[in-house]
């Protein structure tokens, strides 16, 4: 099964049931969504979403030897869009994530390797004026 | 495109003094803006970006799409049709002409005054020229990822399919639109945004670019592309008229 985010998309096991929803591994929930399950909750980065008592029973379970956490409800949950078409999965934005940056003006952050095979991130330019336009050849 | 007028920018006004990224939007990577970075030379960084991420951060829906973000990190101006200069793009039948030299006054400014450059937008300036985003917005983002990753497969069919969703469920990101017509050809894809651009010039009041509020933006080639066409293309357009249809 493929997850697709902004910034990956990663190769990972599925769930021999098909639910029709989305199962990760929890083992492999930060690789292919960012997200992983703490005691306070799901986090991303400084951001924790609460699970509450339901959410839990319904979201973690247990199948094929390892446990699985209901992504999509998860995301549904946090007004995360998700497209599927057969065993790829494409996941939106984290709108919270999306709020935060409007609120403090900052530019959002990425890291990307440049033709030079150089990391380019842009928090590691602090200091500097950056000037950054995008273009196409179509 | 213009990324040796870029080059020269940067130069000019001195390596020393900022970042300049440039950053291409191009589904099929380096295979298709290799070349165009190649010829430029630029020393700059340039980054290749298929999936479009970085318009999806910034929330750009046409290219080019720029941000000044000053030494804090903070975003101080964001535009779209960001040409440093006059630009001529040939596509086979004919020719589009669009920008002039203001935002690239208007950098050099910026660069060398900070903050007190009167083209730097405040917090609450920017927020105003954010583009709203509603659920079909946000639905379209996932969708156009999977279009490419289907592209990237060579799965046209549903690579099609899902271009086409993300295109009826945001309407007006030109990115999604051109990437998506440019899988079926560079003159299909060119004729789709004529016929598309001129639709809303006809029938609404919105541009192919939003206006930068620049000096010196007193030509239309800031919202608007000019269309120029072959003498084999004005030929047969003449020819047409001549012989209105009988059906």
């Amino acid at each position: 099964m493929i997850v697709l985010t902004s910034d990956r998309s990663s190769d990972i096991a599925q769930r021999s049931d098909d639910t029709g929803s989305l199962w990760v591994r929890v083992d492999q929930l930060k690789q292919a969504t960012g997200w992983q399950l703490k005691p306070e909750g799901v986090c991303l980065g400084e951001i924790c979403v609460p699970l509450f008592e339901p959410e839990r029973e319904a979201w973690i379970a247990d199948a094929d030897d390892w446990v699985w956490f209901c992504y999509s409800a998860f995301a549904d949950k946090i007004g995360q869009k998700h497209v599927r078409d057969g065993d790829v999965w494409s996941l939106g934005s984290v709108p919270e994530v999306r709020r935060l940056g409007l609120e403090s003006g900052l530019a959002p952050d990425f890291e990307m390797t440049d033709r030079s095979g150089d990391t380019v991130r842009l928090s590691d330019l602090r200091g500097r004026k950056v000037v950054l336009f995008t273009w196409a050849s179509w | 495109m213009n990324l040796p007028v870029w080059q020269e920018l940067y130069e000019s006004i001195g390596p020393d003094r900022f970042e300049l990224i440039s950053v291409a939007e191009d589904s099929q990577g380096e295979a298709a803006a290799g070349k165009w970075f190649d010829k430029a030379t630029p020393t700059y960084r340039c980054i290749v970006d298929p999936t479009h991420r970085i318009s999806s951060l910034f929330g750009w829906v046409n290219v080019p799409s720029g941000a000044w973000i000053d030494e804090d990190g903070r975003i101080v101006r964001s535009n779209e049709g960001v040409f440093p200069d006059e630009t001529t793009i040939n596509f086979g039948l004919g020719r589009v002409r669009l920008g002039n030299d203001a935002f690239a006054h208007a950098t050099r400014d910026w660069i060398e005054r900070g903050p007190d450059s009167e083209f730097v937008w405040s917090a609450e300036e920017l927020a105003a020229h954010l583009k709203p985003v509603d659920d079909d917005t946000l639905l379209a983002e996932p969708t156009f990822k999977l279009a490419l990753h289907f592209e990237s497969l060579g799965d046209s069919e549903r690579a099609l399919r899902h271009f086409d969703a993300a295109q009826h469920l945001a309407p007006d990101n030109w990115n999604y639109h051109r990437q998506g017509w440019t899988h079926k050809g560079t003159v299909y894809a060119a004729l789709q945004v004529l016929k598309k651009s001129t639709y809303l010039k006809k029938n609404t009041d919105k541009n192919y670019y939003d206006p930068m509020e620049l000096p010196g933006e007193n030509h239309r080639r800031f919202t608007e592309p000019e269309w120029f066409w072959t003498p084999a293309v004005n030929a047969l357009k003449r020819l047409l008229r001549r012989q209105p249809s009988t059906a």
